[in-house]
């Protein structure tokens, strides 16, 4: 079944988004989104989506940094859910529309529901300033002789990708970016470190709400309080603050309606239970990422649509 | 004169069945690929053969990762790599490694050998790319018969015995790690 929701305006979903746009200005937000649905039906499912979607990482995932999401927000979100669940499985076309506020912000629509929020900085939900236990220390966050220490991680290199201009050391659960002398200039929990099943949640780490699509595709109903952080979904004990599981990994590229699909994604890689509907042909390529398969014209690799899949 | 027909035409014929078979690879395949009913995470936990790879997706905490929706393509290094990586990364103290370790290697979708070889049929100068969640790029190339995958740093392996397809995505064992150590900078 496909339910195609094509952009129109989006001063719905910008009424509906200040309580979002509010909580994420606590940390580094971003900013309201729109969009609002209007259903069409085609044979063939071929419409395509107008407007500019962005839907991004979480590396470049970066955060959107909401620390404490207002408790409405989260209450909309399981509303929107209970209301989902048990629907057939549908396709969405998802109307996408993403607007900035500030250089770096984007927030990303679908109808009347905020699905996701990114920066799109490149240092990735560093938390600037001292890690816990070096706060109080002289000469910056770090002595010299824990810089040394911290500059002779035997496995630095397993997180050379993150940066190419920066220096990363990997110590005790947190990866600690450095200058060229060795100076401390943020610091981030790690996946498998400091965010690994069983350990509590770094107090000073903002997190994103996950998107109510996410929550959706990839089934997070079960009464944890699920958070998206540096390109993960972690399931939380809501009373603990503890880490009961790792639910998803996703790329958090962008991938925007009317602009070039990112680099990487040059195999055909659609779901199997997708794959009679999404077919490469001579107009169009599908591609997955993140809960989503994507149109793309061969030709100029333009995204021409964002494509739900729910169950 | 019919002999001479069919020995003309039988070359031809087994050249259109070999492009038959080459479009209908892949992503131009008929049917969709049949996936076992196991999942990414219970196939890597039960084939001998990747049991490190395993054990690194438990130390990891990953398990429920591949266990859930997907669908992931894990690049599963056999355990011969990982000894001779010479790094024990299923120990309880390396799970923040064994974690970046195992995203280098893992790649959105479901990517089967057919896709990959249809892909690299297709690309006009014989490579293909695709995204890890290490936010790494992994590169296909053909050498000879066999596909090798080629990380950023460098980091090489091939892809080496059978695909298996799991219900939440795809298990390609390879023969190397895709991450290159280098000894600690200053």
């Amino acid at each position: 079944m496909h339910k195609i929701i094509p952009t129109a305006a989006a001063l719905a979903l910008a009424l509906s988004l200040p309580q979002v746009a509010a909580a994420q200005d606590q940390g580094r937000g971003h900013d309201k989104d729109r969009g609002h649905k209007e259903k069409s039906r085609h044979d063939n499912g071929e419409r395509h989506a107008e407007g500019n979607g962005n839907r991004d990482r979480g590396p470049d995932r970066a955060d959107g940094r909401i620390r404490n999401p207002a408790p409405a927000v989260r209450e909309a979100m399981r509303d929107q859910m209970a209301r989902r669940s048990g629907a057939e499985r549908e396709d969405r076309r998802d109307d996408r529309r993403a607007s900035r506020e500030n250089e770096g912000r984007v927030a990303l629509s679908v109808g009347d529901t905020p699905v996701a929020f990114f920066r799109l900085e490149p240092n990735r939900g560093l938390i600037d300033g001292c890690p816990p236990g070096l706060a109080r220390r002289d000469n910056g966050c770090l002595p010299p002789g824990q810089a040394k220490k911290i500059a002779q991680s035997r496995y630095d290199y397993l997180w050379r990708s993150r940066d190419t201009d920066s220096r990363y050391r990997y110590e005790d659960g947190y990866l600690y970016r450095m200058d060229g002398r060795g100076s401390l200039l943020g610091y981030l929990p790690v996946l498998g470190g400091a965010l690994a099943p069983g350990a509590v949640w770094p107090t000073q780490y903002s997190y994103q709400p996950v998107p109510e699509y996410f929550s959706s595709y990839y089934r997070l109903n079960d009464g944890m309080d699920y958070r998206y952080a540096d390109g993960a979904l972690f399931g939380l004990d809501p009373r603990t603050q503890q880490i009961g599981q790792i639910a998803a990994l996703l790329t958090g590229q962008s991938w925007n309606v009317g602009q070039a699909m990112p680099a990487g994604y040059d195999v055909y890689n659609v779901p199997y239970q997708y794959r009679d509907r999404y077919v490469d042909t001579a107009q169009s390529q599908y591609r997955y990422s993140d809960g989503y398969v994507y149109q793309v014209d061969p030709t100029t690799r333009l995204v021409q649509a964002a494509i739900q899949l729910l169950t | 004169m019919n002999t001479l027909m069919r020995r003309a035409l039988t070359p031809l014929a087994v050249l259109l069945l070999a492009a038959c078979g080459a479009e209908n690879s892949g992503a131009d395949s008929a049917g969709p690929p049949e996936p076992s009913s196991r999942t990414l995470a219970a196939t890597l936990t039960a084939e001998d053969a990747l049991g490190t790879s395993g054990a690194v997706m438990n130390n990891a905490g990953l398990a429920d990762v591949l266990a859930g929706v997907g669908p992931y393509t894990v690049f599963a290094p056999g355990n011969a790599a990982f000894t001779a990586a010479g790094a024990d990364f299923a120990d309880a103290a390396m799970k923040a490694q064994a974690a970046a370790l195992m995203r280098a290697h893992i790649v959105p979708g479901v990517l089967t050998r057919g896709d990959i070889e249809a892909a690299l049929t297709k690309a006009a100068d014989g490579k293909v790319q695709m995204r890890t969640m290490a936010d790494g790029l992994l590169t296909f190339t053909r050498e000879g018969t066999a596909v090798v995958v080629t990380a950023e740093d460098g980091a090489q392996a091939r892809l080496t015995g059978d695909e298996m397809l799991a219900q939440n995505g795809v298990v390609q064992p390879v023969d190397g790690l895709l991450v290159k150590a280098t000894a600690p900078a200053d």
